[in-house]
């Protein structure tokens, strides 16, 4: 197993090693299409940074800026926009040292769980080329399982980094809403969304983390961070029915409570009966923010716009129609009925209602125990294009993920083994700004459940 | 005015003013008028993916301050709410505005409708909202220019308290005048740094509101005061034939001096109004509301009304004075140097206001300091120079920015009082002269008026007409 | 279903999406079946609580009022589809 580490600050410094890396990523991703853009800074050979990152190489969603770089959000709507500025998220790394090296595939605008809804690519799991890398943040993740990059960016606005995360065997974090500036994201849900990144090693996420966040200028949604106290030894169990969960999820999930109790946490099952109420909840208000979040898009500033239009209105119209993907026109569409007068109070208005009473009952829980352990979806990787795995029966498995947004907690993804070749994980949901107790279970659980490797990962020690 | 007299009218206004601020609402793009067009925009402006909106701290003071003036509850807690619809001027495709927390309710204004007559306009609500960019329709084709996209702007929503094209008018202009004295805006409707839209309905007494119909496009006070005063007729005359109103957007026609339907049907938009929830909710802290309260200054009715107690001025002069700050302050200034209020009052409206029409300067740019005035208003007290004399000795003042003594030195156009001196005058112009001397004496007062006239030529004009007058009329008693 | 249809081609305007024929029925059908998912959290008893916009919000935000210029304008004129001189351009709007 290739060490989790490596030094990188040697690589990509090196114009021999760098030529040598890209290469072996371009020749990789060939079968993963993790990358919708990649490549070295079109300004030239640029000796990395002096930081804590020194060298390291990075992966960007495609729906975060960075300056001079496609800022496509896997939609022909943006296919042909270039950045013209960098999120603060990147820019914090890059001062550090880090180097973006490319663009990865996502399902259109974030909206999806299998990276499936990109207008612009396929991306494939690299534990397996017939199943789905999840998402919306596939790309990411799989360029983090695959090797290419010791460290990826995503969005998670009900999901999109744990699921992806857990669908690929590599750890996925959700920070507490506000700690990472949404300063360059581009807007799905501006209430639920943040920042988050894929790692194999906890040590650099957590340093990236450190790095990320903090309260920005660009953004006045962004927090002061002040990290919450670190004990973690209370567990509570979200008490899952049976049949919910794939069997090897299932198998997992009862794996990881037990790994708990002998690494000295006490672990107690507990009920969420709300937990119906999340779905619903998440997309009306998701629905509703995407619906004018996305109004922008009209051919006008930027972007793709029709070859003719008698008029603006036509060319809004036709701009979006032929802009649009699928999902990302239900959505809109939903998100605008929600608001609708008449319906507004009955369907947003509720919604807005129900994620304070989540709030509350969390606050409760949380009043007795430092972390919640949940499943992240119900099944592991599907099959691509699988129909028992439809649009709508995605969106209903959002229910673990969802409830990390609609309460703006942290949550993180831990794989937990691998079962016929296809990884499973769970993960743990703390308080706000608690990120500290997150990856100290992650690293009490490493030895229980070592990180595997995906077949073909691309090891770099080669290079070093 | 028949249709008054049958029917009661209800008047209320939505005004929007671009608060004076350096930056826009949103963003640090310059807010500024007259520039190339697109050279004041970024990303946030712009709408690009990923930005945010960065709410302005100025914005904010003066929208507070706006509120506070006309009497509202400032919000304890104010936040934003997005407006959704479409148009191509606008980046986002929603405006950034104030829906259910806006940052003064429920406030009223006095407004004083001339003749002694006031009356309190209720004010439903101030809020605060961004701008959107500008369109120049040419030909095939339209042009978008998003330098505007994103100002500050402040809306005023009034009650539908104002009952004629006057009254709005009146207020209209009292309205100016505080966001003038306020120093939050420019208030010109004409230049676009203000803006008013009216809702005017009528019905038959006691009935209460009738059917509302929205009147935009009136770019002036005056065509506020035209446009309903023409669209109350039109609609008595709708009621009068028994047909009925429709809620509809007019818009007022300038060349035509007739309001008509507007073409776009804007009617069926449905605003879904929902928080921001890109900015969090503010709370002003007692350190902003000192700020605040460090902007209020002493209103123009108050000003105006304390002008006339206190100094005993008409209310014309009163009226004059107070349209501006900088003037009621030059008055107060002079006053307080030790020139009556009247005469201060009296140049300041004939003289002075004809000079700087002409000059096309205002009070604060001109030459002419609240020192100098002063100063000038003592050489006619204390009788070293006629009225006459200072006409010239203002103009000199605008033309050569000079102090009003120095002119009156350098042009050597002290007056001459020395009985003396006037005395010799007299006696020359009485001797060379016989003939009208004899007239008068002999009861022709009117051709003394000729005697003072050539005392005044031989003497430039310096002869100091009362102690002149004085002597000629001893001179002409005396016995030859 | 023909009068959800109906309220589904409103919501389309509003929305300033065109959808053909097909894509409307295929759209209503699936938003249909959301909106249905929806109506379940009419049973959820929480008309005593406060909305949430905000999960967590920290203070008061605000920005000074300084003119800081963005640096690259021309990037900016350059990404539209169409331009003129220094205007982004569309059809006519009258």
């Amino acid at each position: 197993m290739p060490p989790l580490s490596p030094d990188w600050s040697g690589v990509l410094g090196n114009p021999e090693r760098k030529d040598l890396y890209f290469r072996q990523v371009r020749e990789t991703d060939r079968n993963i299409g993790s990358f919708l853009s990649f490549g070295p800074e079109e300004s030239g050979a640029e000796i990395p940074r002096e930081g804590s990152l020194t060298g390291i190489p990075v992966a960007v969603k495609d729906n975060i800026a960075v300056s001079g770089r496609p800022l496509t959000c896997g939609s022909r709507m943006l296919e042909n926009l270039k950045a013209p500025y960098t999120a603060t998220a990147v820019r914090r790394l890059e001062d550090e040292g880090a180097v973006v090296v490319g663009k990865t595939n996502l399902d259109e605008f974030g909206m999806g769980s299998s990276n499936e809804n990109s207008a612009l690519g396929t991306t494939v799991n690299p534990w397996d080329p017939q199943r789905v890398p999840g998402g919306s943040s596939g790309g990411s993740a799989a360029a983090v399982a695959a090797g290419l990059v010791p460290l990826a960016l995503g969005s998670d606005t009900g999901g999109s980094v744990r699921q992806p995360a857990n669908f690929c065997g590599v750890y996925g974090l959700k920070p507490t809403y506000g700690s990472v500036s949404r300063f360059g994201l581009t807007a799905y849900a501006s209430s639920l969304e943040v920042i988050g990144s894929f790692t194999r090693d906890i040590d650099l996420m957590e340093k990236a983390f450190g790095i990320m966040s903090g309260q920005d200028d660009n953004d006045q949604s962004s927090l002061a961070y002040s990290p919450a106290a670190a004990d973690s030894s209370r567990v509570v169990m979200l008490k899952v029915e049976p049949g919910m969960l794939e069997e090897p999820v299932a198998r997992a999930y009862k794996e990881t409570g037990e790994a708990l109790k002998s690494a000295g946490y006490s672990v107690e099952e507990v009920d969420l009966p709300f937990l119906d109420l999340v779905v619903p909840a998440y997309y009306t208000i998701a629905t509703a923010e995407a619906s004018a979040n996305l109004a922008r898009f009209n051919g006008i500033r930027y972007g793709y716009a029709p070859d003719f239009a008698e008029n603006p209105a036509e060319l809004m119209k036709k701009a979006r129609h032929e802009g649009f993907g699928k999902e990302v026109k239900l959505r809109i569409l939903l998100g605008t009925y929600v608001l609708r007068s008449g319906f507004q109070d009955q369907y947003y208005g509720k919604a807005q209602k129900i994620r304070t009473l989540i709030r509350k009952e969390l606050s409760a829980v949380f009043s007795s125990s430092d972390l919640l352990l949940m499943p992240v979806f119900p099944t592991r990787a599907f099959l691509k294009n699988d129909p028992g795995m439809d649009d709508y029966k995605q969106r209903l498995a959002d229910v673990f993920t969802c409830l990390a947004n609609l309460s703006g907690l942290p949550a993180l993804a831990v794989p937990a083994g691998v079962e016929k070749g296809l990884p499973a994980g769970v993960q743990f949901m703390a308080p706000a700004f608690a990120e500290n107790r997150l990856f100290t279970v992650a690293r009490d659980l490493s030895d229980a459940f070592p990180l595997q490797t995906a077949p073909n990962f691309m090891d770099i020690g080669g290079l070093l | 005015m028949k249709a008054h007299e049958k029917y009661e009218v209800f008047i209320g206004l939505e005004i929007h003013i671009h608060l004076k601020t350096r930056s826009k609402m949103f963003c640090s793009c310059k807010a500024h008028y007259g520039d190339e067009p697109n050279t004041n925009v970024c990303p946030v402006c712009l709408g690009y993916p990923g930005t945010l909106p960065l709410v302005n701290e100025k914005a904010m003071e003066l929208g507070y301050l706006v509120a506070r003036s006309l009497g509202c509850k400032t919000a304890e807690r104010s936040s934003f709410a997005r407006k959704n619809y479409f148009y191509p001027d606008m980046p986002k495709n929603y405006q950034i505005s104030q829906f259910e927390e806006p940052v003064g309710t429920d406030g009223a204004v006095e407004a004083d409708f001339g003749g002694g007559a006031s009356r309190k306009i209720r004010i439903h609500d101030v809020h605060l909202e961004e701008d959107a960019g500008k369109m120049i329709h040419a030909g095939d084709v339209t042009l978008l220019d998003y330098n505007r996209a994103g100002f500050p702007l402040l809306e005023i929503v009034t009650e539908p308290d104002l009952k004629s094209g006057e009254e709005t008018e009146a207020f209209l202009r009292d309205f100016q005048r505080l966001v003038r004295y306020l120093g939050v805006s420019d208030g010109n409707m004409d230049e676009g740094s203000m803006k008013c839209d009216a809702n005017i309905s009528i019905n038959l007494p006691g009935k209460g509101l009738g059917t509302k119909v929205e009147l935009k496009n009136m770019n002036s006070p005056r065509f506020v005061r035209l446009a309903l005063n023409h669209e109350i007729i039109r609609q008595a005359e709708v009621l009068d034939a028994g047909g009925s109103l429709v809620q509809e957007t007019r818009l007022w026609n300038e060349n035509r001096d007739i309001t008509e339907i507007m073409r776009r049907k804007e009617a069926a938009d449905d605003y879904r109004y929902f928080p921001e929830p890109d900015i969090p909710p503010f709370f002003p802290d007692e350190a902003f509301l000192e700020k605040v309260e460090n902007g209020m200054v002493e209103l123009p009715l108050e000003k105006k009304r304390r002008l006339h107690s206190e100094y005993g001025l008409s209310r014309e002069q009163a009226e004059f004075i107070h349209d501006e700050a900088e003037t009621a302050h030059f008055f107060e200034e002079t006053v307080k140097s030790g020139a009556s209020p009247q005469q201060a009052a009296s140049w300041l409206s004939s003289d002075i206001r004809k000079l700087l029409n002409r000059e096309n300067l205002s009070l604060v740019e001109s030459p002419l300091t609240a020192g100098r005035f002063s100063s000038l208003l003592k050489l006619i007290n204390d009788g070293r120079i006629s009225g006459k004399i200072a006409k010239k000795v203002l103009e000199k003042i605008f033309k050569d920015n000079l102090d009003p003594e120095t002119i009156v030195e350098n042009e050597g156009w002290s007056q001459i009082s020395d009985p003396v001196e006037l005395t010799s005058l007299v006696e020359k112009v009485m001797k060379e002269n016989p003939g009208v001397v004899s007239a008068v004496r002999a009861g022709d007062v009117r051709q003394k008026g000729f005697l003072m006239g050539q005392v005044m030529r031989y003497s430039d004009g310096k002869a100091a007409p009362e102690l002149t007058g004085k002597i000629l009329d001893e001179k002409l008693e005396e016995k030859e | 279903m023909a009068q959800a249809q109906d309220e589904w081609s409103v919501t389309a305007e509003l929305a300033r999406l065109e959808l053909d024929e097909n894509e409307a029925l295929r759209l209503s059908q699936e938003a249909e079946r959301m909106r249905e998912l929806f109506l379940t959290m009419s049973d959820a008893d929480v008309e005593n609580l406060e909305p949430t916009t905000h999960a967590l919000a920290q203070g008061n935000r605000i920005r000074k009022d300084y003119v800081n210029p963005f640096d690259s304008v021309e990037r900016l004129i350059e990404a539209s589809p169409e331009q003129e001189d220094d205007f982004f351009l569309i059809p006519n709007v009258l």
